[in-house]
């Protein structure tokens, strides 16, 4: 009998969801890390544009941070949109619009579900089965990245079981080893790609996240390929003045993209309020069914996002939603 | 306390909640709208020794008022003057450790054992309608050790049986239901507040405790597609006062999208509140 078909005999699973999952392989992630990520301190700076033809691929497994809103990766969202990558699968955490602009632009697929804004598109999509839905939660959904960003093959939690959710999941109930409860474990979750957009890195990578947050740091290390982009580009030696700020060390991170308002039409916190002219009008668009409307004006036509900023925004509505961002306590290192 | 002379329903469920929140005890406040506006009105005027969390891991919070529009979490103004600020998964495990009072959620629709369904309304995968998904409120439903919910007073909200549990009330409603599912111990639902009434459990099922004087408990069971039970005394509540709303509608709520400016409003008549259809 082999160690696997011993084990399997002494945890009584429960009850099971049937639902697809991302492949759960802890030392596939391992000899990935081995292969593939740089462990040199050498520059990884480069453009949105590179660092999306380089590191995002049609069926990858795709988690962002934050949302469209707030501190989101706007500008490599966009990115994909224009590149036109296929068959993504989405980690929908703590999401709005984000989900629809990915599926009605025909890049996502698949979606984890934790919260996204639901939408005329996305039901249109589900009913014609060009996006299939997988049910978590929000925390369900991140603490399955921390058990990637652990290096392990799943995570007992204590919520979750019970629900509908549970059984289109790929959750399992079992009888804890060590006590002889009940509990749920979920697979870890270990996404082909992240996007994570912060306040300052350096051109290595190492990169610093003010404020608060969704799973920043648990993203950047369960995933396999990570692009920061960064409202400043720091010196190296600033990191060094104060390591205790910095959230994602540079190993983690691919690719480092030069992002100022990188988050519009959201706030990126203490840097720059939202537009909330651009926030309704992104919002109308998802709910009114406009997506695609939305994207010819704000994506398609543009070559870059700092293009969109200059000729779609404009300098004096930039400089409007810094001045109105009043609170700065917390917002540096 | 001044007598108010005009009212939304929301601004009634919102009142309502505001006046179960205690000092010395944690919220963990869902998402923005009622959940959020209900715990700052009450830490206001009831409670400042309340503290809350929200889902992006911030403790205790002074929020500069008024949120900007949809920045109830993440965005400075939101999370200003915290005590700490945290992630999602800091919050989840909070709660996961017992350290959460009370969990204030909202939802599409609650059955008779409290279970929350904000995912699908129809049969899933069916020609039903998709929403949103549970976002936070699993984890609050299963992790504090109470859970006020905030719904709309409406037969197509209160059913025997959710179509989806996003998130866990009493499950089937028989005794360790939750920790069979794995959820812990000694938790669960505690009250259902709509603009009509508040209800809490007893044991386990859902049970009409008190009605707002200008509707009849006859009315309420009428807007409940299955009918809760019934205390042998129903309660009165007290209806929102000019200052609970002038703190809501100057403050909080200013550009009357949470408090349903839109919807029903009640009246006083000179002799008694009247509800405007």
């Amino acid at each position: 009998m082999t160690i696997a078909e011993r084990s399997a005999g002494q945890i009584e699973v429960l009850a099971e969801g049937t639902a697809a999952f991302h492949p759960v392989d802890p030392d596939g992630f391992r000899a990935y890390v081995r292969d593939n990520k740089n462990r040199a301190l050498e520059p990884r700076l480069m453009t949105a544009r590179e660092a999306v033809d380089r590191f995002v691929a049609d069926g990858d497994y795709l988690t962002y941070e934050c949302n469209y809103l707030m501190r989101g990766p706007n500008e490599v969202v966009h990115e994909i949109i224009r590149q036109e990558k296929r068959r993504l699968w989405i980690a929908g955490k703590f999401t709005y619009v984000d989900v629809a602009l990915l599926v009605d632009s025909g890049c996502a697929s698949r979606v984890d579900c934790g919260f996204f804004l639901s939408a005329p598109s996305i039901e249109r999509a589900i009913k014609e089965r060009r996006l299939e839905v997988f049910e978590y939660s929000n925390v369900i959904m991140t603490l399955r990245l921390q058990a990637g960003a652990m290096g392990v093959p799943f995570l007992p939690v204590r919520s979750f079981g019970g629900t509908t959710g549970f059984d289109h999941s790929g959750a399992k109930l079992i009888a804890d080893p060590y006590t002889g409860n009940p509990i749920t474990i979920v697979p870890a979750l270990n996404p082909d790609v992240a996007l994570i957009h912060v306040h300052q890195a350096d051109i290595y990578g190492n990169s610093r996240v003010f404020g608060t947050g969704i799973s920043d740091v648990e993203s950047a290390l369960a995933s396999r390929k990570v692009i920061v982009s960064a409202e400043e580009i720091v010196d190296t030696e600033e990191i060094r003045r104060n390591p205790g700020a910095t959230s994602i060390p540079y190993y983690a991170v691919d690719a480092v993209v030069h992002s100022p308002f990188g988050s519009y039409p959201g706030t990126c916190p203490g840097y720059y309020g939202s537009d909330p002219e651009g926030v309704f009008e992104v919002f109308r668009a998802v709910m009114g069914d406009g997506v695609r409307a939305y994207l010819d004006k704000w994506v398609t036509p543009f070559e870059t996002f700092a293009e969109m900023l200059e000729q779609r925004v404009g300098r004096e509505k930039l400089d409007a939603m810094r001045a109105r961002e009043v609170v700065k306590e917390g917002y540096s290192a | 306390m001044t007598r108010a002379e005009a009212f939304s329903e929301r601004e009634v469920a919102m009142c309502t909640v505001a006046r179960l929140v205690e000092d010395g005890r944690t919220y963990w406040a869902a998402g923005g709208g009622t959940p959020l506006y209900s715990v700052l009105l009450g830490k206001k005027l009831y409670a400042q020794g309340a503290q809350y969390v929200t889902e992006d891991g911030v403790i205790a919070p002074e929020p500069l008022l008024p949120f900007e529009p949809m920045m109830t979490m993440v965005a400075s103004r939101a999370v200003h003057r915290a005590l700490a600020w945290g992630t999602m998964n800091s919050a989840g495990i909070h709660a996961q450790l017992g350290y959460m009072d009370y969990g204030v959620l909202n939802t599409l629709q609650v059955d008779q054992h409290g279970n929350i369904n904000s995912t699908f309304l129809g049969e899933y995968g069916g020609t039903g309608r998709r929403f949103g998904g549970p976002g936070g409120a699993d984890t609050i439903a299963a992790c504090c050790w109470r859970t006020i919910l905030i719904t709309d007073q409406d037969k197509r909200k209160f059913v025997r049986e959710v179509d989806f549990v996003s998130s866990p009330g009493y499950l089937d409603g028989t005794p360790g239901a939750r920790e069979r599912a794995g959820l812990p111990r000694d938790t669960g639902p505690w009250r259902v507040v709509t603009p009509w009434a508040m209800y809490d459990y007893a044991p386990r099922r859902l049970r009409l405790m008190a009605r707002v004087p200008w509707v009849s408990t006859e009315e309420i069971l009428a807007e409940c597609e299955w009918k809760p039970l019934v205390a042998d005394e129903v309660a009165v509540l007290e209806p929102p006062t000019a200052e609970e709303l002038e703190i809501l509608r100057t403050e909080l709520d200013v550009r009357g999208q949470t408090t349903d400016a839109a919807g029903s409003w009640i009246t006083w008549d000179g002799e008694k509140y009247v509800r405007q259809a």
